[in-house]
């Protein structure tokens, strides 16, 4: 190969980098422009709404809210407290003990003063069996409440055996150490409720980081900004992703996740697709493509809707080894999603589905670590080689952490117009120098963590889920 | 002082994908640091506004209670009451003060009844209120116009009816939603007229609204419902279904029997749902007779109907669903022979012929 063989080879690279860097840039200026109008759409529709008819309803559909717990024991009786005390009439609760080692049903059973009961399963998905079988309680204050003891057998597995389980018309599935807002369910089921021509099949909320927050009594009490920098960067990533990505993808009815953490599922639909799949760690995302595929191949209208109210609070990992192995295993569950549904991708016959959800995921989602990686080594060679163009580099370089930054504050904008979560004097401009921080705090570890979800998803068959370590949210 | 020629020199020579890069940085950089003040700006804004509103509420809250209780048992305003609607009249131009007076003034709406009601509803009227809400009504925008008719609702301000229900059929459900929520808060079950007409679909939201807002009232006599189940409208269908259950509708059975043959298999199960509600022993033999032309769902729910209206002469037909494939409908049928002849249940193990229908049976009977 002669030398301008080579300059050829190395303009086109410049080119594929350059273009795939200004078309994520424009994409992610497009999608927080409709993300805006959605938001906006949103307020308005809900600023005369009375939530309270539908909470005192006895004809508000059944909700069942199925949690797997395993190995939850330090939380679990605060945690399922929390989710009874929400203000929808209509509902039941469902904790899955997936075969926990630790005395998580021991305590459960002491707690609400439960007893086992006969009960049928109907295996409309196949789960492992029941262990020490099914328990409600013998105080009528905890009625809504149903414990069933299970084998292990994974998140999924037990989120199955609970839609089995369930009698109601939709399922709310979410983490047990997930704190529920009072009014999470009247507001999540109202999209299920109000359309007319087309059928919504799933609806998820923000998610929202509790670390730091205070809890009362299952309550969110007071709203604060952790000290930890992983955590207020992870706050941040949290608000640019739901506030200013997954609007826009509700908006387009092209949602292909709704977080694991709180989703509710039209039961009927989801037992139609077999449930949650077992060999998968992105079960959470994995459910909502499998959903959506049948629908598109049934020819139905359908929606996977979004509401982008703070409903629901997580603990978020504050040590950059559970945050890794959290980010390594979202990666792996999005290889598995997109490789096990690739019939769907550039396929036209799944509309904008297949056209334009789905590529978009895998170029700028699935692709992106690699081409950033790629970028870098490229990079470094021609740092070896002395061949950078230190003026373009440096330019773009400048350009792009700019733009991440404006990008960061445009996303506290939409929270500080919207929900307003973060009042206390200071946090203002804590938020804004964490924009500032934040490419250098967090954005290397996730993609570190998704290199490792790569090479892990091709080399290290065997790893699943990895730990997730949960210190449980601070209560007063 | 700095030497700037070289730096922009420097520039002037760049290629011009670098010059776009450094203007667009420094455009960032600016629109940054402008947006970053701004949002010191604003936060304190929204802290003192925030903190200004709860002032003027316990303000007007305080102001509103002594009107409400000054009042004399004629109904006459006296002067106490003239200076606290003198006071409010003042404040009511203001955007964000009439909507903290109309917050506070349906609160207390809610918590009082009668006379105090009329004097709240006197009260929006007197202090041009009502004004405002109808201006609401003019606006281009829908959201506006729905806040304003629900804002007439909550008031119960059922002298401009004729301004609201021409927004029935509005293109936006959320403002069709509001009209009909005016209609049936104001004019109970005559307000459900407007289903004679409707060609929208009524979302299940806005049913469940309009019922609850029915069952507020003490007067539960309703009108004719039969219409409403023969309308071509299958969401009207639905809601009148519902109709008819909540309000024991027994006169409406030979509709609803005509509503089990609707070409829409969920208006059919609903009103297989009604009429085991309603005892409804006719259907019961009607879709007996035809149960294997009904769907899987139909069938279901046909046997929850069975469970609750089952008589010994069911049996055989019940003995032939007991080792059913779906296991609803076998449960069901085990549940039925169960409660109508314990002694044959019983001796339903030996004729098992696997392990699941023995489980069943077994678990059953435990139930």
């Amino acid at each position: 190969m002669d030398t301008s063989t080579v300059k050829i080879i190395l303009q086109i690279l410049h080119f594929l980098f350059f273009g795939y860097a200004f078309l994520a840039i424009v994409s992610y200026i497009i999608l927080s422009i409709i993300s805006g109008k959605e938001t906006l759409e949103y307020l308005k529709k809900n600023s005369f709404v009375h939530y309270k008819d539908i909470l005192s309803s006895a004809m508000s559909p059944s909700i069942t809210i199925i949690a797997p717990a395993y190995n939850e024991s330090l939380n679990v009786v605060e945690n399922v407290r929390s989710l009874l005390s929400n203000h929808y009439v209509n509902y039941n609760v469902i904790i899955v003990n997936d075969g926990s080692k630790d005395d998580s049903l021991e305590r459960l059973i002491e707690a609400y003063d439960l007893e086992k009961i006969d009960y049928i399963v109907n295996d409309k998905i196949k789960t492992k069996p029941l262990r020490a079988g099914v328990f409600k309680s013998k105080n009528p204050a905890f009625e809504k409440l149903m414990v069933v003891d299970k084998e292990n057998g994974g998140k999924a597995d037990a989120l199955n055996m609970g839609l089995n389980i369930s009698k109601s018309k939709y399922v709310a599935c979410i983490d047990v150490d997930c704190l529920l807002l009072e009014d999470a369910l009247q507001k999540m089921i109202k999209p299920f409720l109000d359309e007319t021509d087309t059928r919504v099949i799933a609806a998820g909320g923000v998610i929202r980081i509790a670390n730091s927050c205070i809890i009362r009594g299952g309550k969110l009490i007071d709203v604060n900004l952790p000290k930890n920098l992983l955590v207020q960067s992870q706050i941040l990533e949290y608000l640019r992703a739901f506030l200013l990505g997954r609007m826009a993808w509700s908006r387009l009815n092209g949602l292909l996740v709704i977080s694991g953490a709180f989703g509710i599922f039209d039961k009927e639909i989801a037992i139609a697709v077999g449930g949650y799949d077992t060999n998968t760690v992105g079960e959470d995302m994995e459910i909502i493509v499998r959903m959506r595929r049948y629908m598109e191949e049934k020819n139905e209208k359908y929606r996977v809707s979004y509401i982008p109210d703070p409903l629901c609070w997580t603990e978020a990992p504050d040590s950059y080894k559970i945050f890794i192995s959290q980010r390594n295993r979202w990666t792996r569950g999005t290889i598995e999603t997109l490789k096990k549904h690739r019939k769907i991708g550039f396929n036209p016959k799944y509309g904008s589905f297949g056209m334009l959800s789905y590529p978009y995921w895998l170029i700028f989602e699935r692709m992106a670590p690699i081409i950033e990686v790629i970028g870098l080594i490229y990079f470094a060679i021609l740092v070896i080689l002395q061949e950078v163009k230190w003026e373009y580099a440096l330019s773009f370089l400048v350009l792009s952490y700019m733009f991440s930054v404006l990008f960061s504050i445009i996303a506290i904008y939409s929270e500080e117009l919207t929900f307003h979560q973060y009042k206390k004097k200071g946090t203002g401009f804590k938020l804004v120098l964490l924009s500032a921080l934040e490419p250098f705090l967090l954005h290397p570890f996730v993609l570190y963590a998704a290199i490792r979800g790569n090479f892990d998803y091709f080399f290290n068959k065997k790893k699943k889920w990895g730990n997730m370590v949960r210190k449980g949210l601070a209560t007063t | 002082m700095i030497n700037y020629q070289p730096l922009i020199s420097h520039f002037k020579e760049s290629p011009l994908l670098i010059q776009i890069a450094w203007v667009a940085s420094c455009v960032l950089i600016t629109a940054i640091i402008l947006l970053s003040i701004y949002l010191k700006i604003m936060r304190y804004h929204l802290r003192k506004k925030e903190k200004e509103n709860t002032q003027f509420k316990n303000e007007y809250e305080a102001s509103l209670i002594e009107y409400l209780y000054s009042g004399d048992a004629l109904g006459e305003m006296n002067a106490t009451q003239e200076s606290i609607i003198q006071k409010i009249k003042v404040s009511v131009p203001i955007k964000a003060k009439r909507k903290i007076i109309i917050s506070v003034l349906y609160n207390l709406m809610n918590e009082v009844s009668g006379e105090m009601s009329d004097s709240i509803k006197l009260l929006y009227y007197k202090t041009g209120l009502i004004r405002y809400a109808l201006e609401r009504l003019e606006s281009k925008r829908w959201h506006i116009i729905a806040k304003g008719i629900g804002e007439l609702t909550r008031f119960k301000i059922d002298e401009v009816h004729h301004k609201v229900s021409k927004f029935v059929n509005h293109p936006r459900s959320e403002v069709r939603k509001e009209t009909q929520l005016y209609l049936v808060s104001l004019f109970r079950f005559e307000g459900l007229s407007f289903l004679n007409n409707l060609t929208t679909p009524l979302s299940e939201w806005a049913q469940i609204q309009l019922l609850e807002t029915l069952q507020k009232f003490d007067d539960q006599q309703i009108c004719d419902i039969r219409p409403w189940l023969k309308s071509t409208n299958d969401s009207v269908v639905l809601f009148a279904l519902k109709l008819a259950q909540i309000y024991n509708q027994f006169e409406v059975q030979d509709t609803l029997m005509e509503l089990l043959s609707h070409p829409k298999k969920q208006i059919r199960i609903t009103a297989i749902q009604v009429l085991t509600h309603l005892y409804g022993v006719e259907a019961k033999e009607l879709l007996k007779a035809n149960f294997n032309d009904l769907s899987l769902e139909e069938q279901i729910c046909f046997f929850g109907m069975l469970e609750k209206l089952v008589m010994p002469t069911d049996e055989p037909f019940v003995e032939k669903y007991l080792f059913h494939k779906n296991f609803e409908i076998q449960l069901l049928a085990l549940k039925i022979l169960k409660s109508i002849n314990i002694d044959k249940y019983m001796g339903l193990s030996q004729t098992a012929t696997n392990e699941k229908d023995s489980s069943m049976i077994k678990l059953v009977n435990s139930l």
